[in-house]
């Protein structure tokens, strides 16, 4: 019970609905019926049946109109005038005039500018013709007994002339027609004023669901109802709440990984820094030719892991996409430049002849500087690694295509067997890197070194920017 | 090698305040450091760091210690002591610690490192910030005195005149010995203004200084091109 009371205050859409629905089978009939009855009532009671008009007895106002004719014989125009005045104040809606002997028009109550002063024969029945079945009722009498005195004429409206009901029915069915007109345009108004409302709440939702909050989701809505769109604007309330508690675990999750990795790569690297020290202390004492020979190995893998590691996480954020990119316009010959000069005494070291051909202008990328730094390590690692036997890598900056750059060395190529293969987490590092910045790579390998040329091209779609042509020779 | 560089400029022992609380790491590089003729403190925390840092001359600091991390630590020593060089170093490789790092340390190293890279970064923030610049730097036949200002032959005696931006370069270049400059850096070092594209000044200001310092200024010998990419020094 308690439910049902609930509902009937808190009515839902399709009750609502089904109310107006049902208002407009049923109380709509009803309520026109009731128009009619309240129209034909207040006619009534406006002008009771009871009380006859003076004009509806025709037979009556023709005798009495002839009495009048009669009694007008031999009477001079003065008493023939006062005798129809008279008659008007007995009749004030009717219209009267005479026309005498010589058919000359007298006494017309009111003036009629529609007659003319003199009356012919043939006017006088084409007069006649009009007023039969015309909109007046007409009654046209000789005056006195011999036909030389001329004739009387008394106008009366028609309509007087009718009984009550007959009279009402048109004043009726205007009333009526508008009562019922009225009735429907409300009908029509509630049934707009309905759905205008719903509409404006499933607008207010959807403006919701359009604005994002500073976190990227939209804001909850407060509700408007406890019906079905009340229910939605809940529901959608609900999703947000869950999207947020999603993001929040998402984000506790991300910090959680960022935290773990970060251990991780200190609990990986504080050991490494000890034998790294201690290999360190171990090659300033006297050792055997095998013994700096061990330890130099020992040193080149230690060098090795700490750089795979830095490379394992920094492609684990790459791929994550948590790696931060900050692109903007970069001078990548000064950027070049400023590599190079920290690479040239490790190169020199390793016996490996920079030639590097960089142009005095700059030339402008739009890429993040840091991310191209690491591309020219990764790159420059690569040949010290795998490509130092060839003795020799340049570095080219060419200024077409809006700045190529060529980094070629002579080593036994991508294909070469080598102890020191390694993962490829390098050069896998360098591509997403370049896919990411718009950059485009192409990598030509042969038993005579590898070329790498590096180029922007932001008209290109991302997944045709890198191609790899195997060739085998001579270059 | 061994104790090289500190006895190359150090009259007094300059002070080290070294905060790292891996004891192998901190008990090694503290060793390897005072053998490298410097004076070390090393503590396992940031407690107690402040009132230590007024005397010394540069802070090492490690990033994930107890309490208080390294930057947070950092922070503090450079609000209280402006003057003291800090380089960071942390097994946090990531941009961002770097970035974090380098907001306020001027220098930052990444674990594992390699010792004689450490010794030469401590001694080049030294010179940089002007601690134990009171011995000669020894540059070929040159004896240079970065805090007298004057260069001269150690051979002869005498003294060398250069203009101010001569000595600038020269000095900027033994501050950063054996690490190539390219001439944007030495611009920028050396004038305090950015870099204009196709500038030659750097260019003929090495010149110039290359014919009152160099013996043959055709085969330059004290100041090095690295062709297409910049300049270095080699002090002996």
């Amino acid at each position: 019970m308690k439910k049902l009371i609930q509902k009937l205050k808190r009515p839902s859409l399709i009750a609502r609905y089904s109310l107006i629905v049902l208002s407009a089978l049923v109380m709509l009939p009803l309520l026109i019926t009731l128009v009619g009855l309240v129209t034909m009532t207040s006619l009534s009671w406006l002008h009771p049946p009871a009380s006859p008009s003076i004009y509806s007895n025709t037979t009556k106002l023709r005798l009495a109109w002839e009495a009048e004719a009669a009694a007008m014989g031999g009477e001079s125009k003065e008493q023939a005038a006062v005798r129809l005045k008279a008659w008007i104040q007995k009749y004030p809606r009717s219209k009267v005039f005479r026309v005498d002997g010589e058919g000359s028009l007298h006494d017309a109550i009111p003036a009629r500018k529609d007659f003319p002063a003199q009356w012919s024969a043939a006017y006088t029945v084409e007069y006649m013709k009009e007023a039969v079945n015309g909109v007046r009722y007409t009654v046209v009498s000789f005056v006195g007994d011999n036909r030389s005195e001329g004739f009387i004429v008394v106008e009366v409206p028609r309509y007087l002339t009718l009984p009550y009901s007959q009279r009402l029915d048109g004043v009726g069915s205007t009333v009526y027609a508008i009562g019922v007109m009225i009735m429907l345009t409300l009908y029509l108004f509630v049934s707009f004023l309905f759905f205008i409302r719903i509409r404006r709440r499933l607008v207010r939702l959807q403006a919701a669901m359009e604005l994002p909050s500073e976190s990227g989701l939209p804001l909850p809505v407060s509700l408007s109802g406890s019906d079905e769109i009340g229910r939605l604007e809940q529901s959608f309330n609900g999703m947000i709440r869950e999207l947020e508690q999603s993001r929040r675990r998402e984000e506790a999750e991300e910090a959680l990984r960022r935290d773990l990795v970060m251990r991780l790569a200190h609990d990986l690297r504080t050991p490494l820094t000890v034998i790294r020290a201690h290999a360190f202390t171990l090659g300033r004492e006297a050792l055997s030719a095998q013994g700096k020979e061990s330890l130099q190995l020992m040193t080149g893998k230690l060098d090795y892991t700490s750089e795979l590691m830095e490379n394992l996480f920094s492609y684990n954020l790459l791929v994550a996409g948590k790696y931060p990119y900050r692109p903007q316009r970069t001078d990548v010959t000064r950027l070049l430049r400023t590599q190079l000069a920290a690479w040239y005494p490790v190169l020199e070291q390793a016996e490996i002849e920079l030639d590097s051909d960089l142009p005095e202008e700059s030339i402008w990328w739009q890429a993040d500087p840091q991310w191209l730094e690491r591309v020219v390590d990764n790159l420059l690692q690569n040949v010290l690694r795998h490509a130092a036997s060839g003795c020799y890598v340049a570095v080219r900056l060419l200024t077409e295509n809006g700045g190529t750059l060529v980094v070629e060395d002579r080593g036994p190529g991508m294909d070469a067997e080598s102890t020191f293969k390694g993962t490829g987490l390098g050069l896998a590092i360098v591509d997403l890197m370049l896919v990411e910045q718009d950059l485009c790579k192409q990598v030509r390998s042969g038993p005579d070194g590898t070329i790498i040329t590096i180029w922007p091209d932001p008209e290109r779609a991302k997944s045709n920017c890198q191609s790899t042509d195997e060739l085998s020779t001579d270059f | 090698m061994k104790g090289r560089q500190g006895e190359a400029t150090m009259n007094g022992k300059a002070k080290l305040l070294y905060i790292e609380d891996d004891p192998d790491i901190g008990s090694w590089l503290s060793r390897d450091l005072k053998e490298r003729g410097y004076e070390v403190e090393w503590l396992p925390s940031g407690e107690g760091a402040e009132e230590l840092a007024a005397d010394a001359d540069l802070a090492i600091l490690d990033v994930m210690l107890p309490g208080l991390d390294g930057f947070t630590v950092g922070q503090k020593l450079k609000k209280r002591c402006p003057g003291l060089p800090i380089l960071m170093l942390s097994a946090r490789s990531a941009v961002e610690d770097k970035l974090q790092g380098l907001h306020f340390a001027d220098d930052y190293v990444t674990k594992p490192f390699h010792p004689d890279e450490l010794g030469a970064r401590v001694e080049v923030l030294l010179r940089r910030f002007g601690k134990g610049e009171d011995q000669p730097v020894r540059l070929g036949h040159l004896e240079v005195r970065p805090r007298e200002l004057t260069v001269t032959d150690a051979g002869s005696g005498e003294e060398i005149a250069l203009t101010p931006k001569q000595l600038q370069i020269l000095l900027f270049l033994l501050r950063n010995p054996g690490r190539i400059l390219t001439k944007e850096q030495i611009y920028e070092s050396v004038w305090g203004e950015s870099f204009l594209e196709g500038d030659k000044t750097v260019m003929v200001h090495i010149r110039y200084l290359r014919e009152r310092i160099e013996r043959d200024p055709a085969n330059p010998r004290l100041v090095e091109t690295v062709r297409g990419i910049g300049y270095r020094v080699r002090p002996s």
